[in-house]
């Protein structure tokens, strides 16, 4: 009876660290950056980056469609890559993109637009990056998909390439 | 009576003072530096890590508790950005079989040393 009692101990034992490994092996415990999506965007409000006494604020109360963030700085050399699909969403007036201008200088921000044409129907300034982290951004380029109940429904991390294009489009159909 | 009035508001807000960035440091060495190898914000120097210390920091004067800035975090880049992993449903057992492995070694030291004495009696 004993010896009995002893085994069943052990077979629990085993199961529960079988099971323990089971479980633990089949989830993501890595770095997930996904976590903001579909949660309320939280609320942030930006200087203009065009005029300093504007005031730009998210979530867009009133929004009836989709809008996208996009955080850029000059001197981020993949937003140079990403630029084109932004233009490209903007000229074909699919959806409205927030630019937040991250840890730039006004002047260079500025001639990166000049010169590389301006997405963007707003753009707020994030001097420090403290409205960034607000958002779960880890740096630039990061991109949102923000549904009109301000749901993120997107995140992106790093540049818009095609799939992601493709998947923003999908999405805001 | 002045004089001791001074070295003890002296005393007390230096202390505070030490506290909080104690504290700090404390918390720093238990968030993953998300776009660093393996290292805490205690260790790193990046962008990232100086962002979210000035965070911590921030809110730390502002009075919030240990819980509250882990949950921001946490709400904002998931349980990796904590080095201990939150005691959960999901990882209730990462928890528990350590103890449980821990309780059995005991259990079996025991039974070994209690079978040697009887023996040797």
């Amino acid at each position: 009876m004993k010896n009995q009692f002893k085994i069943l101990i052990l077979a629990l034992v085993f199961f529960i660290f079988v099971l323990t490994f089971y479980f633990a092996l089949g989830t993501n415990n890595k770095n997930n950056t996904q976590v903001m999506v579909s949660k309320k965007l939280p609320r942030i409000e930006l200087t203009s980056l065009y005029e300093e006494e504007k005031k730009i604020s998210f979530p867009k109360i009133n929004f009836k469609n989709y809008y996208i963030i996009n955080i850029w700085a000059s001197w981020c050399v993949p937003c140079r890559d990403e630029h084109p699909f932004l233009m490209k969403l903007a000229n074909e007036n699919k959806v409205k993109i927030f630019g937040i201008n991250y840890k730039d200088s006004k002047m260079n921000a500025l001639t990166f637009l000049k010169e590389l044409g301006n997405p963007f129907y707003e753009i707020g300034i994030d001097s420090n990056g403290q409205n960034s982290i607000e958002l779960g951004a880890y740096g630039v380029p990061e991109t949102y998909l923000i549904d009109n109940n301000g749901i993120i429904v997107l995140k992106h991390v790093g540049p818009i390439n095609k799939d992601m294009y493709q998947k923003i489009l999908d999405k805001i159909k | 009576m002045k004089l001791f009035t001074y070295i003890f508001f002296l005393i007390f807000f230096t202390q505070s003072a030490i506290s909080s960035s104690d504290r700090e440091i404390e918390i720093y060495k238990n968030i993953r530096c998300l776009v660093c190898q393996g290292q805490s914000l205690n260790d790193s120097n990046s962008d990232f890590a100086n962002d979210l210390k000035k965070i911590i920091k921030d809110k730390i004067d502002q009075n919030e508790t240990d819980k509250q800035i882990y949950k921001y975090l946490v709400d904002r880049f998931g349980d990796w950005i904590l080095f201990d992993p939150p005691v959960k449903i999901t990882t209730i057992f990462l928890w528990i079989i350590p103890l449980l492995v821990l309780i059995s070694g005991f259990y079996v030291l025991y039974k070994k040393v209690s079978f040697i004495k009887n023996r040797d009696d």
